[in-house]
């Protein structure tokens, strides 16, 4: 098993060296042949109408010039107002959303009073939907305009993250009740399904999860049995899915996430991977033209006109550890550590570059000509962090984030709720930024299982005041079922018998599922359990994740054996990969041995064996033993959403076992600011920029 | 012992190609005289529609009298009446013609077509109300759709058979209908869309749905036209009688050939069709004339007008007596058969003969061939799926067969499956079965088509037996016969009244079941099969057969059709499909009331809740008096309400905003359980009143109307409106600290540091000094700062100074207290902080040479460990001491 040692210079080495034996980008070759298709289906140059929201998932999967080179004459943002198209084809690419549809709708009808007669073609995005006829056909324009489909389903984000993608799916379906998210979720497990193989075992926790696991299994058993041959390709790769509803842990994405990307997300924002970032961080002074093809190729787009008021231009940046392998090194890191690590390999680099006063002859000295490219995207990237943490540092260090920092941390070790309140209203008082305080708030519910009805009338008042009225809604959608993270304390007596039961257990979790990291010793080198991420909390999700993959490591740390790590060891990480000898994985059994852990957290839970094509009738298949040279992947699908943080969790459990990768899947990366926007229906500072050309990214 | 099958061979090519000519069905006046009809041939052996050619005068009395005007005749090629039918009264039938699953398009020149099975059941749809106007003069039907000439001179085309509305392609600007035109189907084509060639005046104008090219011949007019089946060759037919074959982008010339020339050829040509793609079949009323790529040709007669039908590797030739295949002769069947072939294979065949005889020579023509005995068997069993006769079917492959066992290896699969294939051939080719399709049809058009083929001809058994013989799923068959047989059985069978109509029902479902779970795997759509009960009116016997089908989705549709309302919206939601749930949704909201709507949502409980919630999030952005209306009925106050917010956020006018709020209140203040709320609500709309009254006074130059309360009392202070800030203090109870912050906020905003400084005095500050000293120092106001750090608590004043860049001061409070640590501390600090602040100019200013980045993470960058560390020791230890956070720029010493 390769593994990236700390002096190497190969970059390739991702997650500490267990790539995922998957090979996702077939995923990203799907959408790609699936919008090139789309396209060819209107026959000569066209314009596209483009869906802003649509435009960063596009982005990670295509290029402008693919779309140029299918016909597209033109792009333009679907928005309100008059279209002028040179072209006979218009071409709308969008989600099914009422919105869209009728701004379409409104462009059709202004066009038809023009001369130039056009031809009209709908892509939905990922299908077709009986509402959106009915919609055209309500403004009378059904007539005008072909509707088909583009199935964009899983985007690959990195080797082993797959996301749908979709802004809103935590919103649809924990306020509005709308549950499409989960079907189509439920479809692009199917495609992951026919390309890899039928997942052995099922298993899902929180209501929505069940859902879709049981969606999922009655669809798998449809296919497979009106075409037996369809799902066994591969068979044998995947061992499971797990399934982690995102109301089954709250409190994790209402934490501040403290690893690298996801301190970044905090503070920066990551959108569709790529996060906006000051030109002058790019800009590569020193490096050749000829780097900007191999370095930054994704970056070429010129920033949207109206942001160059601001006070530095800035520019979007697409985090990818393809054209940026220091990133792999660093994106998992807690940031306390990220600062020695690029001490570490600007000295690395360093020493490489001063190799060329030992180059004594041509040959030694053609040698490292050879390796000056490599160094210098090396380089280029260095910039780039150093950059990026010391924009993150001060942001760091202001009082707010540190004040949230530590309510956050009391609130987890329920140490003095009432002081955490006051300290809350504190920070509104002063003026700290909505999101915060709503997620500090809401934290505060659910570790204390609600706040006293007194206090949260105050404190919902103070933000009413704060911020304005119009977060009352919110407020209420916060407080209601099936979301209830805001609740009053004890619940108004009219609530269901039902809702009063799924308060969420955090006290006995803490204990039961070792959420808070005990030994003293481990401060200096956190990186040994998946509380790391949060600088000594662990996410509930993995820890569930865990219950099923890794038994071990719920109960203890896996990496425990502390004395046969060097203290001295500077990168803690890949240094462990080498001095701890790896455990191997054990079978997938479901749940066992922690049916009442898992029992007690709100929402269903399931488990189910899936009949695998080709295999041995009424056979387990999961316990089938592990080969030891062929890893089993597990893809572990979060609904609703999931942080930078979990991924970087899910990855230490990956490399903590031989034997078994991790596949994430996740309708879309959430971190607490975003869900609080998202439910608050505040648009995101629009991503769309305010040109009318529309370019991808 | 039938005759050899080269007898039916004819060279063409000095030799070295032959063509066959075989007949298929001795059909001796089944037909009528086909030269006073209008015929469509179905490709891959399927039947030939005739419908009388109007414009032909004929005698009556001589013809059958049964040939009336408005029907359509439908023959098997064993000239089979399979399907009589009439079609409009009224109308002209412009064109028929053939769809690739056996279905006759009609259509007329109203622009309605139907397509009709061959049970007489048909479809029926439009090109849309503008082709009606115009009319269609012509049209041209592929098995993939239409492609219309209307009135005007425009073409109209139709992608799939599902009614999809119509494309209009390129104006060619024609100003008379074209001398002749033919349709290249989109599959083959360059840019997968149909492609039309016109013949106009000299030239060909090639049209597809982006422009009309003139392919700038001058050889025309044409007045007949035909594509090769793989759309690369064109023949054309010129008014000199001149046949010419062109690749389809007019680049090549193929061929040609003078028809006025051919021995025998009277009148008028009837047709130019392809044999396979690469001959072209030229007939008269009695000739047909085969004529080779070179212009070779060879002539066939007929006693009678012929028809001719163009297949894949072939042509199919409908004469007076018989009905015929003529191909060019596959490879294999030349390889063994050719007089003279010394082929391996042709010596594997005659070694098989002489082993039959008992020949010795078998042995050593075996031996002879050795290394390429594997591919002579191959080609043996290849060579009898090329022949008719099951004779000399069984010879090639006994020869096969034999050739065989001298191999050590061989893969019997090919032989097995050519043996089954073969075996289902010759069943479909029975004249009273009457589907004449070669093999070479077969394995394109795959054996599950041919099946559907057969169900559709409803011999179900002979599909079920085929499918079982072939190992494939008996499904399809089964779904086509309960079908057939919903259709014909009565419901009435015994009894009577009512109950006999249960029995039957009952009967028909159970005979129906107990056959697919006897044949079938289980999984049949009986949704599928219920809707044809449904479709001949028989609810009971739909009802019945849908509470055997697993599938949600499939049963949605035809629920709703039924009017179960209910049950159709509790099946959508099991599904999980939202787009089911909607399509039910919106098909109920248009049918239904709107009471009974609702009532069916609220009766359905739980069930139904992912419904009402969708409802909900249609009705929010389309249509909202619906939505009202839903809150309204179902008693739901704070969604009620919350609409009602919703709106008002939308609102600009003053006055209509404060309404919406104040319904909004009135809403929540019903809900016994929203006091809250409603308080909160009469607040809000209090303020947006005194924001009005505030916009007043300050003449509309500030805006005020939408602000939070902060906003508000932040805008008044920075405008000098310090009274009304009071006022609004204690009119909206904001508390002191919260007051305190927004006003220390404001002034340092707007420099007011005089005003700051009064108001410091004012009374003690709830919110202490400290939060000055770092407000205005984050500001950058660092002298204004540093002046209230005596205020401060003593034990911070270090830390304060250092936080406003006071060294001096620092060190002075230091001295003061006579902290000598610290002091070393701050003067470390001191210098550090300088230095720092040097070194980050100079290396910006360096441009980035790789030592100096090397040096900045060498620094140390600052943990956020730092922090880290320290909270998470404080909790458990229930103190809050923090310990010295060592980084200096933080400049925060604590003790």
């Amino acid at each position: 098993m390769a593994t990236a040692s700390s002096t190497s210079d190969v970059p390739s080495k991702q997650n500490g060296g267990t790539g995922t034996s998957l090979d996702v980008s077939v995923l990203r070759e799907l959408a790609k042949k699936g919008l090139v298709d789309a396209l060819n289906s209107v026959n000569g140059a066209k314009t596209l109408v483009l869906d802003p929201t649509l435009a960063g998932p596009l982005g990670l999967v295509t290029e402008v010039s693919l779309l140029k080179h299918h016909g597209v004459d033109k792009m333009f943002w679907l928005e309100s107002g008059p279209l002028t198209a040179a072209t006979t084809n218009i071409v709308y690419l969008c989600r099914p959303l009422v919105k869209w549809v009728k701004i379409i709708a409104d462009q059709l009808k202004r066009l038809a009073r023009e001369p130039s007669k056009h031809t009209y073609t709908l892509l939905l995005v990922p299908r077709m939907s009986t509402l959106v006829t009915r919609i055209l056909e309500e403004e009378g324009v059904l007539g005008d305009i072909t509707i088909s489909s583009y199935n964009l389903q899983f985007i690959p984000l990195a080797d082993d993250v797959v996301s749908l993608e979709l802004d809103n799916a935590f919103k649809d379906m924990w306020v509005d009740g709308d549950e499409t998210t989960i079907y189509d979720s439920m479809q692009a497990l199917m495609t992951l399904q026919k390309l890899y193989g039928t997942f052995p075992r099922v298993m899902g926790k929180g209501d929505y999860a069940c859902r879709l696991t049981s969606l999922l299994t009655r669809q798998a058993q449809d296919v497979s049995d009106s075409n037996t041959n369809m799902l066994n390709a591969g068979s044998g790769r995947l061992d499971s899915l797990i399934v982690i509803d995102r109301g089954v842990d709250m409190i994790t994405p209402l934490l501040t996430q403290l690893t690298y990307e996801g301190l970044i997300d905090e503070l920066c924002r990551i959108r569709n991977s790529h996060v906006e970032i000051p030109v002058s961080l790019l800009a590569a002074p020193t490096v050749p033209a000829q780097q900007d093809a191999a370095g930054s190729s994704s970056t070429t787009a010129p920033p949207a006109p109206g942001s160059s008021l601001t006070k530095e231009k800035r520019k979007k940046h697409h985090l990818t550890t393809t054209t940026d392998p220091l990133l792999a090194e660093l994106r998992d890191l807690n940031f306390s550590s990220v600062g020695r690590k690029l001490n570490q390999v600007a000295r690395r680099l360093d020493e490489d570059y001063k190799l060329r006063h030992q180059a004594k002859t041509v040959a030694q000295l053609r040698d490292f000509v050879g390796k000056l490219g490599g160094l210098q995207s090396d380089h280029q990237s260095l910039r780039l962090h150093t950059g990026l943490s010391e924009l993150l540092v001060p942001l760091t260090r202001t009082e707010q984030f540190n004040k949230s920092l530590e309510i956050q941390q009391n609130l987890l070790a329920s140490y003095d709720i009432s002081a955490q309140l006051t300290a809350i209203e504190e920070m509104i008082a002063q003026g700290a930024e909505m999101q915060i305080v709503v997620r500090l708030l809401c934290l505060a519910s659910v570790t204390a299982g609600g706040i006293k009805l007194k206090t949260l009338e105050n404190l919902r008042r103070e933000i009413l005041q704060a911020y304005g009225y119009n977060l009352l809604p919110l407020l209420l959608s916060l407080s209601s079922p099936p979301l209830s993270i805001l609740v009053p304390n004890p619940l108004p007596p009219s609530t269901l018998i039902s809702a009063a039961a799924s308060k969420y257990p955090y006290t006995s979790l803490r204990k039961s599922l070792r959420l808070l990291l005990d030994d003293q010793d481990s401060v200096d080198d956190l990186e040994n359990d998946i509380s790391y991420v949060y600088s000594g909390y662990a996410p509930i999700s993995i820890r569930l994740v865990q219950c099923v993959a890794q038994k071990g490591g719920v109960l203890s740390n896996p990496s425990g054996d502390k004395e046969k790590k060097p203290k001295d060891n500077a990168d803690a990480d890949t240094g462990k990969v080498q001095s701890v000898s790896k455990v191997q994985a054990h079978p997938i059994v479901g749940w066992k041995g922690f049916e009442d852990v898992v029992a007690s957290i709100p929402g269903g839970t399931t488990d189910i064996v899936q009949k695998v094509p080709g295999g041995v009738h009424g056979a387990v298949p999961a316990t089938v033993p592990l080969l030891k040279d062929q890893p089993t992947t597990t893809v572990v699908f979060f609904l609703g959403g999931c942080t930078y943080t979990e991924i970087a969790a899910l990855r230490w459990v990956g490399r903590q076992s031989r034997g078994r990768n991790f596949l994430i899947a996740t309708t879309g990366i959430v971190n607490g600011a975003s869900l609080v926007e998202s439910l608050a229906s505040i648009e995101r500072a629009s991503a769309s920029g305010q040109s009318k050309d529309a370019a991808l990214l | 012992m039938a005759e050899h099958p080269t007898a039916t061979w004819q060279a063409m090519q000095d030799g070295t190609v032959f063509y066959k000519r075989h007949q298929l069905y001795s059909i001796p006046g089944k037909f009528p005289p086909l030269n006073d009809f209008v015929i469509a041939g179905c490709r891959y052996g399927g039947p030939i529609a005739l419908m009388r050619d109007t414009t032909k005068v004929i005698a009556l009395g001589t013809a059958a009298p049964s040939f009336s005007k408005a029907q359509i005749h439908v023959f098997s090629s064993a000239g089979d009446v399979m399907l009589v039918f009439s079609v409009w009264d009224h109308g002209k039938i412009v064109r028929f013609g053939w769809t690739a699953d056996e279905r006759l398009v009609v259509l007329n020149e109203e622009g309605v077509y139907r397509l009709y099975d061959l049970q007489g059941e048909y479809q029926q749809y439009s090109l849309g109300s503008d082709a009606g106007e115009l009319g269609i003069i012509d049209a041209r039907i592929h098995e993939n759709g239409i492609v219309a000439l209307t009135g005007s001179l425009t073409l109209l085309e139709i992608k799939e058979w599902n009614g999809g509305k119509p494309l209009t392609l390129a104006n060619p600007g024609l100003s008379q209908p074209p001398h002749s035109w033919a349709v290249i189907p989109p599959d083959f084509t360059i840019s997968r869309h149909v492609e039309v060639l016109m013949s106009v005046e000299s030239s060909i104008y090639s049209v597809d749905n982006l422009e009309s090219v003139d392919q700038q011949l001058s050889r025309g007019p044409f007045t007949r036209m035909s594509p090769s089946p793989n759309g690369k060759s064109l023949a054309l037919l010129t008014y000199s009688g001149l046949l010419w074959v062109v690749s389809t982008d007019f680049q090549r010339s193929l061929a040609e050939f003078n028809t006025t020339d051919a021995p025998g050829a009277e009148g008028e040509v009837r047709q130019i069709e392809w044999c396979g793609n690469d001959a072209v079949l030229v007939t008269w009323s009695s000739l047909a004339l085969l004529v080779g790529p070179f212009g070779d040709t060879l002539q066939y007669f007929y006693s009678g007008p012929t028809f001719a039908i163009t297949e894949t590797d072939g042509i199919r030739i409908v004469g007076p007596d018989s009905c015929d295949f003529v191909q060019k002769v596959p490879a294999s069947s030349v390889s063994v058969f050719r007089p003279g072939s010394t082929s391996p294979s042709a010596i594997l065949y005659d070694a098989w003969e002489n082993f039959t005889r008992r020949s010795p020579k078998a042995d050593e023509s075996i031996r002879t061939i050795r290394p390429e005995l594997g591919s002579a068997v191959n080609e043996c069993i290849d060579a009898a799926g090329r022949e008719w006769e099951p004779f000399w079917q069984r010879r090639l492959l006994n020869a096969a067969k034999f050739g065989r066992a001298f191999l050590d290896l061989y893969d019997p699969t090919d032989f097995v499956q050519m043996g089954q294939a073969l075996k289902v051939l010759n069943a479909v080719r029975f004249y009273e079965i009457g589907i004449p399709v070669t093999y070479a049809q077969y394995t394109q058009v795959s054996p599950s088509h041919l099946i559907n083929r057969l169900t559709a001809r409803n011999l179900h058994l002979l599909a079920l037996r085929i499918s079982s013989f072939l190992s494939l799923k008996p499904d399809a068959v089964l779904k086509h016969w309960a079908c057939a047989k919903i259709v014909r059985s009565k419901p009435t069978a015994t009894g009577s009244g009512k109950d006999a109509e249960l029995d039957g029902d009952d009967a028909v479902c159970r005979s129906i079941v107990e056959k697919f779970e006897k044949m079938g795997d289980g999984n049949a759509s009986y949704a599928d099969i219920a809707k044809r009960a449904w479709e001949v009116g028989r609810a009971t016997l739909a009802t019945k057969l849908l509470d055997h089908e697993p599938r949600a989705s499939d049963q949605v549709p035809l629920l709703l059709s039924m009017k179960e309302d209910r049950l159709a919206l509790v099946k959508a939601v099991e599904s999980g499909d939202t787009d089911l749930v909607y399509h039910v949704l919106l098909h109920l909201q248009r049918r239904l009331p709107l009471g009974s709507f609702f009532r069916l949502l609220e009766e359905g409980g739980n069930k139904l809740a992912p419904a009402s919630k969708l409802l909900q999030v249609y009705a929010r952005e389309q249509n909202r008096e619906m939505l009202r209306d839903f809150y309204y009925s179902d008693d739901r106050r704070v969604e009620s309400a919350v609409l009602c917010l919703d709106e008002a956020f939308t609102m600009m006018d003053p006055s209509s905003r404060i309404a919406s709020i104040k319904s909004a209140q009135k809403f929540f203040s019903e809900d016994k359980e929203r006091g809250f709320e409603a308080k909160m609500m009469d607040e809000y709309s209090r303020l947006l009143t005194t924001q009005q009254q505030l916009e007043k006074e300050a003449d509309g130059k500030l805006s005020f109307f939408g602000l939070s309360v902060n906003d508000t009392i932040r805008t008044c202070l920075v405008n000098g409106m310090a009274k009304r800030a009071d006022k609004l203090k204690t009119d909206f109870k904001v508390p002191d600290k919260r007051f305190w912050y927004i006003k220390l906020q404001a002034l340092t905003s707007v420099r007011d540091f005089e005003g700051l400084d009064t108001f410091a005095r004012s009374k003690r500050s709830p919110i202490g000094y400290e939060a000055f000293v770092r407000h205005l120092a984050d500001k950058g106001h660092m002298k204004e700062a540093a002046s209230y750090v005596p205020r401060c608590d003593a034990h911070k004043r270090v830390d304060l100074y250092v936080v406003c860049s006071e060294w001096r001061m620092a060190a002075k409070e230091c001295k003061d207290r006579g902290d000598k640590a610290k002091l070393e501390c701050v003067s470390v600090y001191a210098t550090k902080e300088v230095v720092s602040e040097f070194s980050h100019r100079e290396r910006v200013g360096a441009g980035g040479g790789f030592y100096e980045i090397a040096s900045v993470p060498a620094r140390g960058l600052p943990p956020a460990a730092a922090p880290t560390v320290s909270w998470y020791t404080v909790p458990r230890a229930g103190i809050i001491t923090h310990c010295c956070i060592t980084d200096p720029s933080v400049g925060q010493v604590h003790e």
